[in-house]
């Protein structure tokens, strides 16, 4: 019952909306009666009785009734619709504020499509609830026991032998729901599944072509595409033995009416007028039990979307503030790792970490793939938390400051580069959407990207692909690094940023980093020696441990992995001497 | 490169066709017998439905007022009869009726799909993949309502319409055309909003998709928008878009909720209108009418106009349909630009020689990318591309799985034209790693195993061997059955990266390429991959775009490429005499060891 208190919060914004309208309701039910009234008034009184000088005035009546009915209903129609539209705004905006909090490891868990769903199809079966569902059952249910109450006041007896029903309807509804419910769970599932497989399949269009699977895509989208058919006829198999036996129920009424009011009429306990007036109400009775066995479909697909919906909204992050977190314009000054431990899955990812960086020093991280390293850095951004030990910049814990004002003063251009499908300024400004254009340039100038984009046709104003399709490897972690120095951070971290990108452009931009920011503490994770060779100091990950730690010189010396690295890259060193050899012989010689 | 953002609508300029309704019926076609069956049983069902009061006045005329309780018992039997069968009748109904709606929806679904699995990269390209999963989910499932129960409906209402009309024609025909001088008011009224109720539905889904892309985007790229600290920009983002969807919607609903008061208030006034005209009629004394007449036709009107209301709540979900519709007709018109030529024969087993021909070539803005390139390359050699970023090196290699076509020239493998085969049987023969590498949600196994459909265990865990990824792979708790999702999140882009090698591996291409698939790999696992690397090349072409020139210097042919075209071409040793760009390039790597005192070099 959770999900729905949980809805019920955002319906309660627009209670005295949905009063009015539910009044209106009543009114307009109300209403509805009148004109077969009327109607009958005229064919007997005016077209059989022959009283022509109340025509006129029945006729306004009729015309004015049916207006001001049809206002009344458009007007209600349009509130519950203004209603619905303003709560599923609130709860999309709710789950979108929880989608931006979760932190990386519900990502971890959970596949984009799924999570789409809960946006898109899910809110749609809330939407319906509110707009129709609600006035719709409810018009229902007041009209069947106004035609009740009326019966009643007719013929008591009568009005109880037709209530036999009722205990067997309400029986049927409790049973339709409970086998209903898991079959809408199952179209929900679904529905997610195959958008969770569209997703993939869209993102993945590239893959897909190269290895030229397209007979096999379309062979596992048949499967999901087939299941959610199945899923929506299995339910259908299953209200199709419900909606009968209501339309049953309903005609049964009229049965009732037959062999109960005959007898009653025949036996003088009624009299014929009496009979007639009954049966004018019957249909009252009739449709809106016709109508049960729908509403309890909608009602159910409903709740097992909302529950879905809440059942994602109520994760809570892992990562979480302190009550009273440390606000602070610029989180800086030394960095400290003590004995830091991380367990994922029960992996042990990193091992008794400890290291200290002084503000406006560069640290250079190299290891063997998976060693840890861009763990490392996620946990001083606290995309996660240590399992053990502390993380401290300025002696105080990473857990202790404001996520914004952490996350803020950090910078990161992340190995996995993401770009949204906007221009290429907006992305470069993406974490300072309010800096000038000049701001966005010079970052551009420092990654030396500002070249390849003035040459694109539109400039600055490109408008680059999701994930930045178009662009080269180079090109896409260029903007990622002057995406990250727009912010002006405090801490730069640059997690294997460049490995795209052609040396000498490189160096380029490491000579221009230095000119900009002394005072900017750098993370650069590499696997080119010469990325990293000019940091202050050195850490070598392996297996999520920190093996050889010093700078370029004093890790060549202790001949260990490091070294081993460099060799390899740089083996041909000689070769290289031996060319420069002959360029200096031939200068010297052409001089 | 008209790109389309997340916040701008793609705007389609397509005036309100019927064809995209009768485009619709073909996919109904097939279910012609299901549907003619559901109608007759349908109508089979209203006129037993109109049984029962004709029973019900039989008992009160007949039956009661000759006190004869057994009739009424056997009238009270005989109308359970009827009410039981028009109890089956719903449950046929039912039951036909979601095949049919449902199975529409899948075949179109179907048929959405396997286009968009036809179209190239550049469609996917040009937009948001939010606003393409939109069109396929969607705005599908939006169809619905329309399919399983509009179209029966309609048909049925239709048919008792026109019972009626015939009625009250028998019965009067002065009377039954002043009750019909009601439709063209109607129709002009409808006319009137039409074009704003269409437009509207354009917009709505318009947003729709807009939104949808926004939600898919910032779910992808949670990581980078949390790093920035952009939530609450984001949200604000994500507010407004949601705000012009439910704004879109508002405006539009309203028209869709005025045109059953309409009918209303229309079926009213003519129904005054008979009465007072009857009654006129009546005070005359011609013999137009009879007061009998007029009392029997006072219950056909609203009968008559009951079916039009239903009608009218078909006009509006169809107009809703139809903006939906037509997006998925766009779609599936989208023409193919790299497909097949008519008549295309399947690729020979591939040898390996791979030679451009003076190829030229531009994406669709019209700026060359790349400009008469032509090279050999002979069956097993290597061939390093190298060049500044935005040269065209990937380009060239995307070319030879035909991923774009090229604005002229030739290419050909072993001889053939590329263009001259089926593409399927081309790209099924190359394996390709791409600088991205994508990791579908699944098992490590079945990631790995997607070269391959038909390769054992074995085999995958061997291509992992090969490749160096058994070690990390084995680590993880679960192994190669460990879960891992698009976002490819729980790896590093290294370990990514070994594991798109492995997938290429296990397809066993003739040509491979290479276009900076292992940037992320650490040297050391590099050094490790090399035996394994070289393994993997020998007897294939392969083509190497890479940053690092360990991996280039052993290539048998080096193409040095800035502007689109081949500035050098030769092996290591011969570029290095050259003293050309390579040349450049290859010092520039070792230039600033110079500055450093020599510990290694010694």
């Amino acid at each position: 019952m959770k999900p729905i208190r949980w809805f019920m919060s955002y319906l309660k914004k627009y209670r005295w909306y949905m009063t009015g309208g539910l009044i209106l309701v009543v009114i307009t039910t109300a209403m509805s009666l009148i004109n077969p009234h009327i109607s009958g008034q005229i064919v007997d009184d005016v077209i059989q009785g022959g009283a022509f000088e109340l025509l006129p005035r029945l006729i306004f009546i009729l015309i004015a009734v049916t207006v001001l009915r049809s206002a009344f209903r458009f007007t209600f129609l349009m509130m519950f619709e203004t209603s619905s539209q303003g709560v599923l705004y609130s709860l999309r905006e709710a789950v979108f504020k929880k989608f931006m909090k979760e932190d990386f490891d519900f990502y971890n868990r959970n596949r984009t499509g799924d999570l789409m769903s809960r946006q898109t199809g899910d809110m749609d079966a809330v939407r319906h609830f509110v707009s129709h569902v609600i006035y719709f059952s409810f018009e229902n249910v007041l009209t069947f026991l106004f035609a009740l109450v009326m019966i009643f006041t007719v013929n008591v007896k009568l009005a109880v032998c037709m209530l036999v029903i009722l205990p067997f309807t309400a029986l049927l509804s409790f049973s339709q729901a409970k086998e209903i419910k898991p079959a809408f769970e199952r179209i929900r599932r679904r529905y997610s599944s195959l958008n969770t497989f569209a997703q993939e399949n869209i993102s993945g269009n590239r893959v897909v072509k190269a290895f030229a699977k397209e007979d096999y895509e379309t062979e596992k989208f048949n499967k999901e595409n087939d299941a959610y058919r199945d899923a929506q006829i299995q339910s259908s198999n299953i209200w199709r033995r419900y909606i009968p036996i209501f339309e049953i129920f309903s005609n049964l009424l009229t049965v009732v009416l037959m062999l109960v009011g005959g007898y009653m009429v025949i036996r003088g306990e009624m009299t014929m007028g009496k009979f007639v007036t009954v049966n004018g109400y019957l249909w009252m009775l009739n449709s809106p039990l016709r109508q049960f066995g729908w509403i309890i479909n909608d009602i159910q697909n409903f709740v097992a979307s909302i529950e879905k919906i809440y059942a994602t909204y109520q994760v809570e992050p892992d990562i979480k503030e302190l009550p009273v977190p440390l606000k602070s314009e610029r989180v800086s000054g030394t960095i400290k790792f003590e004995n830091v431990f991380y367990y994922s899955y029960k992996d042990v990812i990193l091992k008794d970490i400890n290291f200290e960086v002084k503000p406006g020093q560069t640290v250079g991280i190299i290891g063997a793939t998976g060693s840890g390293k861009s763990t490392l850095m996620n946990l001083l951004c606290r995309f996660y938390d240590v399992s053990d030990g502390r993380i401290t910049i300025g002696r105080v814990n990473v857990k202790n400051f404001d996520l914004h004002s952490l996350r803020g003063s950090i910078g990161i251009a992340m190995q996995d580069v993401f770009l949204f499908s906007d221009t290429i300024e907006g992305n470069i400004a993406y974490g300072n959407p309010d800096c000038s254009f000049e701001e966005v340039e010079k970052a551009a100038k420092i990654a030396n990207a500002d070249g390849f984009i003035r040459q694109m046709p539109d400039g600055y104003d490109t408008i680059v692909g999701e994930r930045g399709v178009g662009l080269s490897g180079g090109q896409r972690q260029r903007i990622s690094l002057a995406r990250a120095l727009v912010k002006n951070p405090s801490i730069l971290i640059l997690d294997d940023t460049t490995s795209a990108i052609d040396m000498e452009t490189e160096s380029q931009i490491q000579s221009d980093l230095k000119t900009v920011g002394k005072d900017r503490t750098v993370f650069i994770i590499a696997h080119r020696i010469s990325s990293i060779m000019d940091a202050d100091q050195i850490l070598v990950l392996s297996n999520g441990r920190i093996v050889e730690r010093g700078n370029h010189e004093s890790l060549l010396k202790q001949r260990g992995y490091y070294y081993t690295v460099f060799n390899h890259q740089y083996g041909e060193f000689d070769e290289f001497r031996a060319h420069r050899m002959e360029e200096r012989r031939n200068q010297n010689g052409t001089k | 490169m008209a790109r389309n953002r997340y916040d701008q609508d793609e705007d389609l300029e397509v005036k309100f066709d019927l064809n995209q309704v009768k485009r619709l019926l073909k996919y109904v076609k097939p279910y012609r017998g299901k549907m003619i069956l559901t109608i007759a049983l349908m109508l089979i069902s209203s006129a037993l439905g109109m049984l029962i009061p004709l029973f019900l006045k039989q008992v009160m005329d007949v039956y009661i007022p000759d006190k004869n309780m057994n009739a009424i018992v056997g009238m009270a039997v005989l109308t359970l009869v009827v009410v039981l069968a028009v109890a089956i009748i719903l449950r046929v109904k039912i039951t036909l009726t979601s095949r049919i709606g449902q199975g529409v929806i899948h075949s179109l679904r179907r048929e959405l799909f396997d286009h968009l699995q036809e179209l190239p990269f550049s469609y996917y390209d040009s937009r948001p993949h939010g606003k393409i999963q939109v069109r396929l989910v969607n705005y599908v499932n939006n169809l619905s309502d329309l399919l399983s129960n509009g179209i029966v409906n309609t048909i049925t209402d239709l048919c008792s319409l026109i019972f009626i009309i015939f009625f009250m024609l028998a019965l009067n025909v002065q009377l039954t055309l002043l009750c019909m001088c009601g439709i063209p008011v109607l129709a002009v009224l409808v006319i009137f909003v039409k074009k704003r109720q269409r437009r509207g539905w354009q917009i709505s889904s318009n947003k729709q998709s807009n939104l949808n892309a926004y939600i898919a985007e910032s779910i992808n790229g949670i990581r980078v928008t949390q790093a920035f600290v952009r939530e609450e920009r984001n949200t604000e983002i994500f507010n407004k878009l949601s705000g012009d969807y439910r704004k879109a919607w508002m405006s539009v609903i309203k028209y869709n909720f005025m045109l059953s008061p309409v009918v209303d208030i229309i079926s009213v006034i003519t129904m005054a209108l008979i009465y007072y005209i009857g009654v006129e009629w009546l005070k005359v004394g011609n013999d137009v009418v009879t007061v009998g007449t007029l009392v029997a036709f006072s219950s056909y009107i609203g009968r008559f106009w009951q079916p039009i209301n239903t009608l009218a709540s078909f006009y509006n979900s169809l107009l809703t349909a139809i903006s939906y519709l037509e997006r998925i007709f766009e779609t599936i018109d989208e023409p193919i630009t790299v497909k097949d030529r008519p008549g295309a024969k399947e690729m020979p087993p591939i040898k390996g020689d791979v030679e451009f021909k003076h190829v030229d070539f531009s994406y669709d803005d019209g700026v060359k990318i790349l400009n008469d390139v032509s090279f050999k390359a002979k069956a097993g050699e290597t061939y390093a591309i190298v060049g500044p970023t935005g040269a065209g090196k990937s380009t060239i290699v995307n070319l030879i799985s035909r991923f774009y076509n090229i604005d002229s020239g030739e290419l050909l493998i072993d001889g053939i034209d590329i263009n001259s085969v089926t593409i399927k049987s081309l790209r099924k023969q190359m394996g390709v790693m791409m600088q991205d590498s994508f990791i579908f949600s699944g098992t490590i196994m079945d990631n790995i195993r997607y070269g391959n459909m038909t390769a054992s265990d074995e085999d995958v865990i061997r291509a992992a061997k090969t490749v160096c990824a058994h070690d990390f792979i084995m680590e993880m708790e679960r192994g190669y059955q460990t879960e891992v999702n698009e976002r490819g999140s729980r790896l590093s882009a290294g370990q990514r990266q070994l594991i798109s090698f492995a997938r290429a591996l296990l397809a066993d291409p003739k040509i491979l390429i290479l276009d900076e698939a292992t940037s992320s790999i650490d040297t050391e696992t590099e050094i490790l991959l090399q035996e394994g690397l070289a393994r993997l090349l020998k007897g294939r072409t392969s083509f190497i775009i890479a940053h690092r020139l360990s991996t280039i210097k052993n290539a048998d042919c080096i193409l040095y490429i800035d502007h689109g075209q081949i500035v050098e071409k030769g092996n290591h040793d011969e570029l290095m005499k050259e003293k050309g760009e390579y040349y450049k390039l290859y010092m520039s790597q070792y230039s600033f060891l110079e500055k450093m005192p020599e510990p290694a070099a010694t």
